[in-house]
């Protein structure tokens, strides 16, 4: 009926093969694996360690000079990097974790939740470096220490008033609100505990704000491209990326309203897998070190640190800080209460 | 049927190699999804017993629906309308229908916001703005939009390869009316093209995210994508990622139950064997007024759906900020210089390897599922192919990670493969619904009148097939260039694509290099194609001025 490519008809009605179509594929295959991904290859000769690799969600523009800074130490060695946002990171470990495991050395999270959730996995932690009791308290466990900070504020455009407190955004002046979804930017989630578990707000904020006309977006970016655009008044959204725009030149202003910017801080934690990895321990050592620390703050994310220089805090800014255990008790319940409110 | 053909040996030698492509490429990662689920368990009855999961996916089934409803036959009559030679301005409209090809959907939603949403162009310039963009009707329009030129493609191959002029012209010759004609003739001649597009936009709205997530979300509209990548987004949870893994399966069931009886039903009977020659014979020409009409209803389609949200991109790509006025006071290439970087530069020359080479590969094995799903021992691999498509681009990485990660971890030979599993389905419906061009007998014919193989090949079988294997080629280079889910979840350190450098380059998903990257884009594929057509048309008149002046020098004119 009709022909398959791998054969033709001679003239004396016999088959004589064509080049199989594997063999341009073997070809395509090795040309691409030849000029392509890292070789895996170590500085044989140099005598420095071994690569390590590390997973984060850290921007690239905020890890690069980090990274930079850590090779060019003598403890240094060279790392290998995957930046991803949160999900994209989880989909990555979860993948790693049912393939021979963590393919990472470090891990360095946006969110307390996740890499605790890795933690319960057995995929990291069991360590913490020796320096890092500069880290606050509420910044650190025995399995990881947090390297930056997310901080969850209020943008609102310029042409509208500034809310004072997180209640202001309930209040009249608003006609247009929108937050982000806690069921996929654990930063929402970080807040929607902290509000949950404070007597003044509970879920009951969110229906407040859902009854004043809030929506629900993605993430925190979403919210601040859609007030920049002027799709809405005001939102709920992370400092760094509010303040971007505003520094874009966007129509929009950052307040860290009353009782405080919710604190969401990024751990990084060793892999099980590497826990004899020097260089390993020593790029956690280096992240949380004030040399580190300052090269973090000066490219542009909020380091864990007091008294190192990072960016934008307004004097006397108020910071509340969650309760990351009651929130990874109460995960669940807590989210099907505030999707009563916003669906999902 | 005719009795001369390969022997039993080569052609199974051949439907072997092609099932093991299959199941390496598509049936064991999805197994491998499935086997996660087995061992690990979880919730699953109380998953998919949850009201939130059935009205994400009655969402999902009725998007399906209304998308491919209206999207086929807007491009349908939009082949039908651009294949009129003497159509007023035809080489724009063909290019221009094939603009949001070229624009990765998430910013393709942007852009409408831009456009059509409250602050956006319609609501500066005239004070209207429309709220419904931000819910199910708006992103049902954006999906009907998007789809409508990749019909369009489909069905313009089928019509460049199995129109039949002349039985179109004896027709009209013979006392039927322009409807007749088209109803009686060319429309079921098309019947596998509008099938293939078919079950290509259906498939590919079941599985499309960035668009429901950008205008679906803000008003609680939810589907099985969003739900799913909430899943692997939140927390590094267990549980949250067998749920997404539970629904990337249950698309593919979806998608197997939808596609399967329409590809075992539908397929045979849309067949026909027809000679591979290309008739020359013009379309039958139409009154002038209906030209005219037809511009214009073409020329409104585009400026509202196309023109207008693509302007505002590229308004976007070289404002200095979101939100200040688009005027040149706020103008500037500050968006370009972050995008071309030594970095991206160095990336450019990666995804375009790959595009090319996943592009060509594709067109192979696209190619040879449409010929080996006409045996019936290969009958089941078109449906199959299919549903690695439907699968959202991180849950299809997740599964190439399970399955080969051990091995292949970070290479781009992953990404490879995530580009051909993903795509394969693209590139074999546009072929398969050309093929009856292909009988067997007069590539016969000519290998037992002396011709080469390869002369067989060039002469008999890739004339004819050329729009498709074109068509096909276009599609899946256009989406791999700017692929960036599965590269973004894939890559290895100093192995990352164009779109993840500069993605990652850019600090909280800032929207205006996001542009800047699909004006990058759209000129890498807009330059070059203007270029081969300027050599193409250039070329085609000297040979007719040639012809013109020597008719002998010129094989085959006699």
């Amino acid at each position: 009926m009709t022909v398959p490519s791998e054969s033709v008809a001679e003239p004396d009605g016999k088959w004589r093969r064509r080049p199989a179509p594997a063999v341009p594929a073997a070809v395509a295959l090795l040309l691409l694996a030849a000029c392509g991904a890292d070789s895996g290859a170590t500085d044989v000769g140099t005598g420095r360690a071994e690569p390590i690799t590390l997973y984060t969600c850290l921007s690239d523009q905020s890890i690069q000079p980090v990274i930079e800074a850590f090779e060019a130490r003598p403890d240094g060695g060279q790392v290998d990097l995957f930046r991803a946002p949160t999900g994209e990171l989880n989909a990555r470990v979860a993948a790693d974790a049912r393939s021979g495991g963590l393919r990472a050395d470090v891990v360095w999270g946006c969110d307390p939740l996740t890499v605790q959730a890795f933690v319960d996995q057995g995929l990291v932690g069991g360590w913490t470096p020796p320096g890092a009791d500069t880290v606050p308290v509420e910044f650190r466990t025995r399995d990881y220490v947090g390297g930056h900070v997310l901080y969850m504020v209020a943008v609102h455009r310029t042409d509208t008033a500034a809310p004072r407190t997180w209640s202001d955004l309930a209040e009249d002046g608003y006609t247009s609100l929108a937050v982000p979804d806690p069921a996929v930017a654990a930063s929402a989630l970080g807040a929607l505990g902290w509000f949950a578990a404070e007597p003044a707000y509970g879920v009951d904020f969110f229906e407040r704000l859902r009854a004043r006309g809030a929506v629900q977006v993605s993430t925190p970016d979403a919210v601040t491209t859609g007030v920049a655009q002027g799709i809405y008044d005001a939102g709920i959204t992370i400092a760094n990326s509010a303040y971007a725009a505003k520094e874009d030149g966007s129509p929009v202003d950052v307040v860290w309203p009353e009782p405080g910017a919710v604190a969401v801080y990024g751990p990084l934690a060793l892999a099980t897998g590497s826990a004899d990895s020097d260089v390993a321990k020593s790029f956690i050592s280096f992240v949380v070190s004030e040399e580190g620390q300052t090269v973090l703050g000066a490219s542009g994310a909020y380091p864990t640190v007091p008294g190192v220089e990072g960016p934008t805090v307004p004097p006397g800014a108020p910071v509340v800080s969650p309760d990351w255990a009651a929130i990874a008790a109460d995960k669940d319940a807590v989210l099907a209460e505030y999707q009563q409110v916003f669906g999902g | 049927m005719p009795s001369g053909g390969p022997p039993a040996v080569a052609r199974n030698v051949a439907l072997g190699g092609v099932l093991a492509v299959v199941a390496v490429l598509v049936v064991l990662p999805v197994l491998r999804l499935a086997a996660v689920l087995w061992w690990e368990g979880g919730d699953l009855h109380r998953i998919l017993a949850s009201a939130a999961v059935g009205e994400a996916a009655r969402n999902t089934v009725l998007l399906a629906v209304g998308v491919t409803g209206a999207a086929v036959p807007i491009g349908v009559v939009m082949a039908l309308t651009l294949r009129r030679p003497d159509l007023p301005g035809r080489t724009f409209w063909r290019v221009a229908v094939l603009a949001p090809l070229v624009v990765p959907d998430f910013v393709l939603g942007y852009s409408w916001t831009q456009a059509y949403a409250r602050a956006g162009f319609t609501d500066t310039a005239l004070g209207w703005h429309w709220a419904g963009l931000l819910g199910p009707r708006g992103v049902w329009l954006v999906l009907v939009v998007n789809a409508a030129p990749l019909v369009y493609l489909v069905v313009a191959v089928g019509l460049a390869a199995r129109a039949e002029p002349d039985g179109e012209l004896a027709a009209r010759v013979s006392g039927a009316g322009r409807v007749t004609a088209l109803r009686t003739v060319t429309l079921p001649l098309l019947g596998p093209a509008v099938a293939a597009a078919s079950v290509l936009v259906f498939v590919l709205t079941l599985g499309t995210f960035a668009i429901p997530q950008v205008l679906g979300t803000p008003a609680g509209f939810s589907t099985l994508t969003t739900r799913i990548y909430a899943g692997l987004s939140i927390g590094g949870d267990p549980a949250s990622f067998l749920e997404a893994v539970l629904l990337a399966l249950v698309l593919v069931l979806v998608a197997a139950a939808c596609v399967a009886p329409a590809d075992a039903l539908l397929g045979p009977r849309l067949r026909t064997t027809r000679p591979a020659d290309v008739q020359a014979a013009q379309v039958v020409p139409g009154p002038a007024a209906m030209r005219r009409a037809q511009a214009t209803g073409l020329a409104g389609y585009l400026f509202l759906t196309t023109a207008l949200p693509l302007a505002a991109l590229s308004l976007a790509s070289v404002t200095r900020a979101l939100g200040v006025a688009p005027t040149p006071a706020n103008w500037s290439l500050e968006h370009f210089r972050q995008v071309l970087t030594p970095r991206t530069l160095e990336a450019l020359g990666r995804s375009l390897t790959l595009s090319v080479v996943a592009a060509s590969l594709l067109v192979l094995l696209g190619a040879l599922v449409a010929v080996g799903e006409r045996r019936r021992s290969g009958r089941a691999m078109g449906t199959l192919v299919v549903l690695t498509l439907v699968l959202p681009g991180s849950t299809l990485a997740v599964a190439l990670l399970i399955t080969y990660g051990r091995w292949l971890s970070g290479s781009l030979v992953l990404i490879l493969l995530a580009y051909l599993a993903k795509l394969w389905a693209v590139a074999h419906r546009p072929i398969a619904g050309a093929l009856d061009r292909l009988p067997a007998d007069e590539l016969f014919a000519a290998r037992a009148s002396g011709a080469g193989p390869l002369t067989a090949v060039r002469t008999v079988a890739l004339r004819p097939m050329a729009p498709a294997l074109l068509g096909a080629w276009l599609i899946c280079f256009l989406t791999a260039l700017h692929e960036v889910t599965m590269s973004s979840l894939l890559y290895g350190s100093g192995g990352e694509t164009l779109a993840v450098v500069v993605l990652n380059a850019q600090e909280l998903g800032r929207v205006g290099p996001s542009a800047a990257l699909s004006v990058v884009l759209a000129l890498l594929v807009a330059v070059p194609a203007l270029a081969l057509w300027w050599a193409a048309r250039w070329a085609r008149a000297r040979g007719v001025a040639r012809t013109a002046m020597s008719p002998r020098e010129v094989p085959g004119v006699r």
